[in-house]
């Protein structure tokens, strides 16, 4: 019980602190819309404003979700769900999350292994090629470059996705703990539920 | 043994696999019966088409139709897919090319280097703009925001061409919304038969290459486990769209420049135009200097020209 | 499985997943991410992932936090604050004038963001207190907030038709100049039937006595403030609608104009602007989490054949005639719609209905707005209620659940009469557009 506390309160910390950093990411999209639109009008209309906009939008959503998850933003159909108490609500999703969790784990497959791709690798055993990285007995192969005039490589965007989609699962890990902890006698947790 | 059942995506729209692709499947389907059948799904719908090779690879759909500029290979050879600037001036040169001046080979051992089984290439239509303002010089080029295959627009950048690249089904939709201000995408018949005609006014005459290049590909395991009478079926009916293609772009091509009424006609002058041309040439050796594979194209690239001119007419009539 | 039995299956046991309550996104991308797994075959379990690729080209979406964004600084800085006192003196003086009033303040919010939050917000905040100060029907008014602020989403700029837009292929100016009239209209109706029922029971909206003690001169002055509402729109739209700029950047700039109207009315605090930016996180993740699961269950729905299964049931097995199956579908939007998303909604059901739609010969910008109209229903009705929700967590005390489900009732019965209006009479969406874009 300890232990599940201290997870939850690490994790909650982290997701806390780095939706934080990522909110504001708002303005970064804002300002590389903006010059594109003064770019269009005085200059040469940039080539890679489109794009960069999109990947801060990517990098918005997955990094701040945990975030959200944290925060309770992510609506719930409520029809029975509403009017259980809150121990009840959390037995319901000590079971339900598991979904949740499996979902984050298959895009986390996915992501891994796209990423694995856009750093040259072939085959599907992703994790065994970023463990080879680290020991050296994988190497980088050929990038994968955006299908666009500017095609920037597209690594960095998609190990942005992992670590969100991580996070996302640590969160979702750090939420069944709450509930067990609930569960399990802790009052102070049922406010929020 | 069940029906073998095939995923394949074409980085085209509906609206244009009717003409490009549909009728060569359901005449697939048809010849196979009860044996094999394909469902054929359009732009984006399954994946991106940025990540149609990887799932090609990986088997998540098992047979695509794209240029491979636009579904990103990782191959040397990808540069060439779609339009590489001013390679082939007819639709007739494309097969040649594959066929007699040793492409096929290339890309064959490109692609079973990384897993993809490269069926057949053919050619598609000339790649002209299509913009909302006139074009009738250089100059008028600056700024604009197009869509085009990644390699074209890397090219025509420096005439101040600004590329873009967006999913196929929304492309009339950002010319209107204004993300776009043209499309360097297609000949004339495409700019009319998939609606982009009624957003844009002009057509450029000049085109930066006669003829898209792209091909038929499959998982490699998938491809394998088929019997030989099937493959063959399968090559048969590539052949049958890489025909049909053949003529309904050239006949489209002229008819609709000279009955369309959606889009007025400008031209830059041959003079001018030459720039590009010129520009062209300094572009290949560009990417020659980036690999020995690259370089290998490009020789075969201008021994092709080189031939045609030498030639004469009706091949070359410069 | 069958085509037909795998629609079944992916289909009911999202809507089982949902009902145990676990968050939406999350329900819908586990079933398409088993559905991947046990179904697809080779490379299906990259299938979830290669939606987020998807959604990443999706440029329209950058518009979402963009408009959220405006939503919040206006209702966090009470921008609405003298919009409201002027609908205050200018109508206080009629039986119901108040709630009449209201409706009129939700229109020029609704012109000012792309969700009916902001409405929700600043009429739970500011007017409903004041309305149920004044004797007004608790059950009336909280109708009145809920109903008006749907608008939002109907008079541009809207979210919602931007996310059609996605997904029908069509463009966004249109759409939304599409909006414009239905929504007036939708609000003459609303207005109209506060007036009926005030006449007939004038206990409902009893007169405000200090509206006339304002003097002349403050009640020009106070027109002033609708004034602002207008600029922003316009410094927004006209560069859209001109194609100086793109709809992105129009969004930025509509973000920007309503953070300096804050700004210059000295409204705008850091500690606010930190909430603002909070807040349209939160609401942002939770629109692109449900629509890149929704993405995922689609493809997976798609590559599995399901879609096929369900185009066949409606043209071929049926045998409906196309105003049949208009109806049919827009039915089953208003039923699913009480207890689905409606952006996840959109996402998986949408690409199966709007092409049968355009193939059916029906224009796919008036369908836009029928499907912007089923969207305001759904957001009200129970159990599932985006507006519910947001009534029930701002509501004051004394208003109950069970007044927040009576009161949207008439609301609900007057959009149904507004759908079917539009539908009779498709010119009241397509003349805008049509006149604007001329063709
Ligand atoms: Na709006
Ligand atoms: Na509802």
């Amino acid at each position: 019980m300890r232990l599940l506390r201290a997870y939850a309160n690490a994790i909650d910390r982290i997701s806390k602190l780095i939706g934080l950093v990522t909110m504001y990411g708002l303005f970064a999209m804002i300002g590389v819309l903006l010059w594109s639109s003064v770019s269009k009008a005085f200059f040469l209309p940039s080539i890679w404003t489109l794009e960069m906009a999109q990947f801060l939008m990517v990098g918005y959503f997955m990094l701040g979700g945990p975030y959200a998850i944290l925060t309770g933003a992510n609506v719930r159909m409520d029809l029975f769900y509403g009017d259980w108490s809150a121990r009840r609500k959390a037995a319901v999703d000590c079971v339900t999350v598991m979904f949740l969790i499996f979902y984050l784990g298959v895009l986390l497959y996915g992501a891994l292994g796209s990423t694995a791709y856009s750093l040259g690798y072939w085959g599907d055993q992703p994790l065994r090629f970023f463990a080879g990285l680290v020991t050296g007995a994988e190497e980088i192969g050929r990038l994968e470059n955006s299908p666009t005039a500017w095609k920037p490589v597209i690594w960095p965007i998609k190990a942005v996705m992992i670590l969100g989609i991580f996070l996302m699962l640590l969160q979702a890990l750090s939420e069944l703990a709450k509930d067990i902890l609930l569960l399990g006698g802790d009052k102070t947790l049922e406010a929020d539920k | 043994q069940g029906k073998i059942t095939w995923r394949m995506q074409t980085y085209a729209g509906a609206a244009l696999a009717e003409h490009v692709l549909d009728p060569a499947i359901k005449m697939f389907n048809t010849i196979a019966g009860d044996r094999m059948n394909i469902e054929l799904y359009y732009a984006d719908q399954l994946v991106p088409t940025g990540e149609l090779f990887r799932a090609l690879q990986r088997g998540t759909i098992d047979a695509v139709q794209s240029d491979d500029d636009s579904m990103a290979s990782p191959t040397d050879v990808t540069v060439f897919g779609g339009y590489f600037p001013f390679a082939s001036r007819y639709s007739l040169d494309v097969p040649v090319l594959f066929n007699q001046y040793g492409l096929n080979e290339i890309w064959d051992e490109e692609y079973s280097a990384v897993g993809v089984k490269h069926i057949s290439a053919g050619a598609w239509d000339p790649c002209h703009f299509a913009t909302k303002d006139p074009i009738n010089s250089l100059e008028d080029l600056k700024g604009k925001r197009v869509f085009t295959f990644p390699t074209a627009g890397r090219f025509m950048s420096q005439f101040g061409v600004v590329p873009v690249t967006l999913p196929w089904e929304d492309i009339e939709v950002a010319v209107q919304t204004g993300e776009l201000d043209g499309i360097a995408w297609s000949g004339i018949t495409e700019d009319y038969t998939v609606g982009w005609a009624d957003v844009t006014n002009y057509f450029l005459t000049n085109n930066i290459s006669g003829a898209w290049a792209g091909s038929f590909f499959a998982n490699m395991d998938r491809w394998n486990e088929l019997p030989e009478d099937l493959q063959t079926l399968f090559r048969v009916c590539c052949d049958q769209s890489h025909y049909y293609r053949q003529w309904w772009y050239w006949g489209g091509e002229a008819s609709l420049r000279v009955n369309g009424d959606k889009m007025k006609l400008t031209t830059i002058p041959d003079a001018e135009w030459q720039q590009v041309e010129d520009a062209a040439l300094t572009f290949w050796e560009e990417i020659a200097a980036e690999s020995p594979v690259k370089a290998k194209v490009v020789e075969i690239l201008r021994k092709y020209n080189d031939d045609m001119k030498k030639a004469g007419r009706p091949y070359r009539y410069s | 499985m069958s085509q037909e039995h795998i629609a079944i299956f992916m289909f009911s046991s999202m809507m089982l997943m949902l009902f145990t309550g676990q968050r939406v996104f999350g329900a819908i991308g586990a079933i398409a991410a088993i559905a991947a797994l046990a179904l697809w075959g080779t490379g299906g379990p990259d299938i979830p992932f290669s939606a987020a690729m998807k959604l990443m080209k999706w440029y329209p979406l950058l518009t979402l936090p963009m408009f959220i964004f405006m939503g919040y600084v206006l209702s966090e800085s009470r921008l609405a604050d003298d919009l409201y006192r002027m609908f205050h003196v200018w109508f206080g003086n009629v039986s119901g004038g108040l709630a009449m009033g209201t409706i009129g303040l939700m229109v020029l919010i609704s012109a000012m963001n792309g969700l009916s939050v902001a409405g929700m917000a600043i009429g739970a905040t500011i007017a409903l207190p004041e309305l149920l100060r004044r004797g007004y029907d608790k059950i009336m008014v909280t109708g009145v907030i809920q109903a008006g602020s749907s608008l939002g989403i109907l008079v541009p700029p809207s979210v919602v038709l931007v996310l059609y837009a996605m997904i029908a292929r069509q463009p966004v100016g249109q759409l939304w100049l599409a909006g414009v009239v239905p929504g007036l209209m939708m609000a003459a109706l609303f207005i109209l039937y506060i007036w009926i029922r005030c006449r007939l029971n004038p206990a409902l909206g009893p007169v405000a006595e200090d509206a006339g003690d304002v003097t002349r001169a403050e009640k020009i002055r106070l027109l002033g403030a609708g004034a602002l509402p207008l600029i922003i729109f316009a410094v927004m739209m006209v560069p859209f609608v001109r194609g100086w700029t793109s709809l992105v950047e129009s969004s930025a700039i509509g973000a920007l104009a309503a953070l300096a109207a804050s700004v210059l009315k000295r409204r705008m605090t850091w500690a606010l602007l930190h909430r603002c930016v909070k807040q349209t996180l939160a609401i942002s993740c939770m629109f692109m989490w449900i629509i890149l699961a929704a993405l995922g269950f689609g493809a997976v729905f798609d590559g599995l054949g399901a879609v096929r299964a369900i185009e066949s049931l409606f043209t071929e097995q049926l045998g409906l005639s196309p105003w049949v199956i208009l109806i049919l579908m827009q039915l089953s939007f208003i039923v699913m719609g009480t207890f689905l998303d409606d952006t996840a909604m959109l996402v998986i059901v949408a690409p199966l209905y709007v092409p049968l739609v355009g193939s059916l010969g029906f224009d796919l910008i008036w369908y836009g707005v029928l499907y912007t109209i089923t969207t305001q229903i759904a957001y009200m009705t129970p159990p599932f209620g985006y507006n519910l929700f947001l009534m029930r967590a701002m509501a004051p005390p004394e208003i109950r659940l069970r007044d927040i489900y009576a009161s949207i009732v008439p609301f609900v019965g007057v959009m149904v009469i507004a759908l079917a209006i539009i539908m009779a009479f498709p010119q009241i969406a397509l003349w805008l557009p049509q006149l604007v874009y001329g063709n």
